[in-house]
């Protein structure tokens, strides 16, 4: 039989097209109509379909097929690195469109945020109560007596060291204040144990920051007050003496030269991680666990351990760095949302993630439980490396700004670590670096 | 040899450009023919067939550009509203931006530089490449892989082998003794900082640039190099008067991409210096400013001057080095 070949006629090339064009016009509309899409959120919860986007992996399946059976509600997840999804999260929000149903609330963008109406006030579907009373660093995510987001996950800013180099270095006793931390380094170096003791991650990046932040707050202070007025800028300051110091560091000797363009990340996996600096003062909780001891990555396995960060007189509190989750304002399915957060960060989940029920449901990103009664049984099971010193630093740890990140605090952070960055690699003095901090926190402040 | 067949009707001669609107007749067999002109007919498929992709490019291209042109002089402040009109306010706030000035400088380096370089190299590997050789097109396929990959990918390559603690360039400075102890460090010096910078970008950027050339290089006959030889020229005068202007088309074309990679350039130094002011790019502060501040009518203003620059800069590049060729 002769075989007919599809022939595409005239009208029918024109139909075609037409079509598409059409279809483009109402692309194209109802993208317009995007904002509508708040007041058509659904209440409703069984048999919804939710989109968490979140900068890390997801769970494993033995998780997520839980709550759906649970919930009725369904989990597509979507990974992004954080930058990126700042990004989305600013762009769907200023276009009043749709983006995801949970997503990342970082404690440094809350007071943003919180002004801006981005987010969806939690208060409303969760007990806020419960939650505070076993979450510490809620606080971090809790503007005008909203809550923006939930934590996820508890990191704070803590002191590690490498109790192996210290001991070959001749230290039996760990520090308990910044002096003496300060003289068993320049003694770690003048022994030749390693030539540069400490890690200071000085690129020009966020985690400079915050390094800053948690250095200042062991000397005693914080770096804006209430107002968002700068508390750094007299020499005798804790904000001054902590980026003198850490400048100092980098000039000593203390720290190596290349690390001005070493970020967090780095400095911990091809320094720390390799046994090459004794300590960071200003490392992040749970990577003990998560790096140190994890002998395909690190060479210094069983020999890190946490310090109570050295302060001014002794041991000072710890600064709160976590990760959260929110609902953004245009999320189609916010009270299944909202069900999703509470079982995420319910202790039960967290018990899961963290390995107590079963290898199956531990989830890899999860670094330290944000619920404090979790972090307490994992160190009693002796599933957290130095479990004792995080649980009793969690109990303390507090937010960078106790009334809420300022809305300008991107603008602030980022005239943060480009001066210091710039003072570390001698292009400017720390005098001039924090002017020129001090003028940007003004400026932005004044704007409200 | 048979003469072509003729037509004992009148053959209509339609006009590509206005296909639909206007259909002419051959008015030399007009005048011996009995039939009388066809009636004029609009025909709408040309535009029906056109309509998916001018819908296409007009909303997605031409919508948002005009829309940047707009807001570009208004205030667009998501942290302070309403949005109103600001005339160039945008603009001058912009100028009085230090970190945006200071970009302005990189932005210029990475021009002239990554231009340059790559234009060179370009023509240098298309030369190279321009007569067949056995194993050509292996040496292609590899030649083009920098071109393919991600920014961010070749950011974060690069940024391991300038890694100053493990890298690959500061373990070799260490082995071989150079350097002033060091060894070689990003962000340490403003100039060294954007030459590294935009050394990869010309490691990424040469493969397009020398596919680009080579093409141009392919279309020259052979014949006409045959004919200098006979003329006594060497390879030089050659390659001076013969490949160097008749590539002109291809040159161009590949410069115009370079400049726009480069006027552009964001990956390389935010992923190589993170936001340090010894790398920053004018792209870069657009993101600070309309991401990070929410300053988003301030970010219109900047994507248009560098939008402006680009077609600009572009237009004096096609108006010096493009040359329509004809062989």
């Amino acid at each position: 039989m002769k075989r007919k070949h599809p022939r595409v006629t005239r009208h029918g090339a024109a139909g075609l097209a037409g079509l598409t064009a059409i279809a483009l016009l109402a692309a194209g509309c109802s993208a317009g109509g995007g904002g509508a899409t708040a007041s058509g959120s659904s209440s409703g919860t069984a048999g919804v379909t939710i989109t968490v986007a979140l900068p890390t992996d997801p769970p494993p399946a033995a998780d997520l097929d839980a709550f759906t059976k649970q919930t009725g509600i369904k989990v597509t997840w979507a990974s992004s690195d954080w930058d990126s999804l700042q990004t989305k999260i600013s762009a769907a929000a200023t276009a009043n469109t749709y983006f995801a149903d949970v997503t990342n609330v970082d404690w440094s963008r809350v007071g943003q945020l919180g002004k801006l109406g981005w987010f969806q006030p939690l208060e409303k579907y969760l007990d806020a109560n419960a939650l505070k009373a076993d979450m510490p660093q809620l606080g971090s995510f809790t503007l005008g007596g909203h809550i923006v987001g939930v934590p996820y996950d508890s990191s704070y800013m803590v002191t590690t060291v490498n109790t192996d180099l210290f001991t070959k270095a001749g230290i039996t006793t760990m520090p308990t204040t910044i002096d003496e931390y300060t003289n068993d380094l320049k003694q770690i170096k003048s022994k030749g144990v390693v030539e540069y003791p400490l890690n200071i991650p000085f690129a020009a990046a966020e985690g400079l920051s915050t390094y800053w932040y948690e250095t200042t707050n062991a000397f005693g202070g914080t770096v804006l007050d209430a107002s968002g007025k700068p508390q750094f800028t007299d020499p005798g300051s804790p904000g001054y003496k902590a980026a003198q110091w850490m400048v100092d560091a980098i000039k000593n000797g203390l720290v190596p030269p290349g690390n001005i363009n070493v970020n967090d990340a780095q400095g911990e996996q091809t320094l720390m991680a390799q046994g090459m600096a004794a300590s960071t003062f200003s490392d992040y909780s749970g990577l003990i666990n998560s790096l140190y001891n994890v002998t395909d990555s690190s060479k210094v396995t069983g020999k890190i351990q946490y310090l109570p960060t050295p302060g001014v007189t002794g041991p000072a509190g710890n600064l709160s760095n976590p990760d959260g989750m929110g609902i953004p304002t245009q999320a189609k399915n916010p009270a299944a949302a909202a069900k999703f957060i509470e079982w995420f960060n319910s202790a039960s989940t967290q018990e899961d993630f963290a390995g107590l029920n079963g290898q199956d449901k531990v989830w890899g990103s999860s670094f330290i439980p944000s619920r404090l009664s979790v972090v307490e049984k994992l160190s009693q099971a002796g599933s957290l490396a130095d479990g004792a010193h995080l649980a009793a630093m969690l109990k303390t740890a507090s937010p960078v700004f106790p009334q809420g990140a300022p809305t300008w605090y991107p603008t602030f952070s980022n005239a943060v670590y480009t001066n210091l960055h710039a003072a570390a690699t001698g292009s400017m003095s720390v005098a001039d670096a924090i002017s020129a901090i001090a003028a940007v926190a003004k400026q932005q402040a004044s704007n409200g | 040899m048979s003469a072509p067949r003729r037509s004992a009707r009148p053959t209509p001669r339609v006009d590509e450009a206005t296909r639909g609107a206007v259909v002419e007749v051959d008015r030399s067999d007009a005048a011996t023919s009995t039939t009388r002109p066809r009636r004029w007919r609009f025909d709408a498929l040309p535009y029906v067939l056109v309509a998916p992709v001018a819908i296409f490019i007009v909303g997605l291209a031409l919508v948002p550009a005009a829309f940047t042109i707009i807001e570009s002089f208004f205030t667009v402040d998501a942290l302070d509203p309403p949005t109103r009109f600001t005339g160039l306010g945008n603009f001058v706030a912009l100028f009085h931006n230090e970190a945006v000035r200071n970009s302005v400088g990189n932005t210029a380096f990475y021009v002239l530089v990554g231009v340059a370089l790559s234009t060179v190299l370009g023509i240098g590997m298309a030369v190279l490449l321009q007569h067949p050789f056995r194993g050509r097109g292996v040496v292609i396929a590899i030649l083009i892989l920098p071109w393919a990959l991600p920014g961010v990918v070749e950011g974060i390559l690069w940024s391991g082998i300038f890694d100053p603690n493990s890298g690959l360039i500061n373990g070799l400075v260490a082995t071989l003794h150079l350097g002033a102890g060091n060894g070689v460090l990003l962000g340490q010096n403003h100039l060294l900082t954007l030459a590294l910078i935009e050394l990869v970008q010309v490691w990424q950027m040469t493969p397009l640039s020398t596919l680009l050339i080579f093409a141009a290089l392919q279309l020259i006959p052979g014949e006409i190099y045959e004919a200098a030889v006979v003329d006594g020229a060497n390879q030089w005068r050659s390659f001076m008067s013969i490949t160097l202007p008749l590539a002109r088309p291809g040159i161009a074309v590949a410069m115009v991409q370079a400049l726009i990679a480069t006027l552009n350039i964001f990956d390389q130094p935010y992923v190589l210096n993170g936001a340090a002011s010894t790398g920053s790019s004018v792209t870069m502060e657009t993101y600070f400013v309309s991401f990070q501040n929410l300053n988003f009518g301030q970010g219109y203003a900047l994507s248009l001057v560098v939008a402006l620059v680009t077609v600009a800069l572009s237009l004096v590049v096609v108006r010096f080095v493009y040359r329509k060729v004809e062989l």
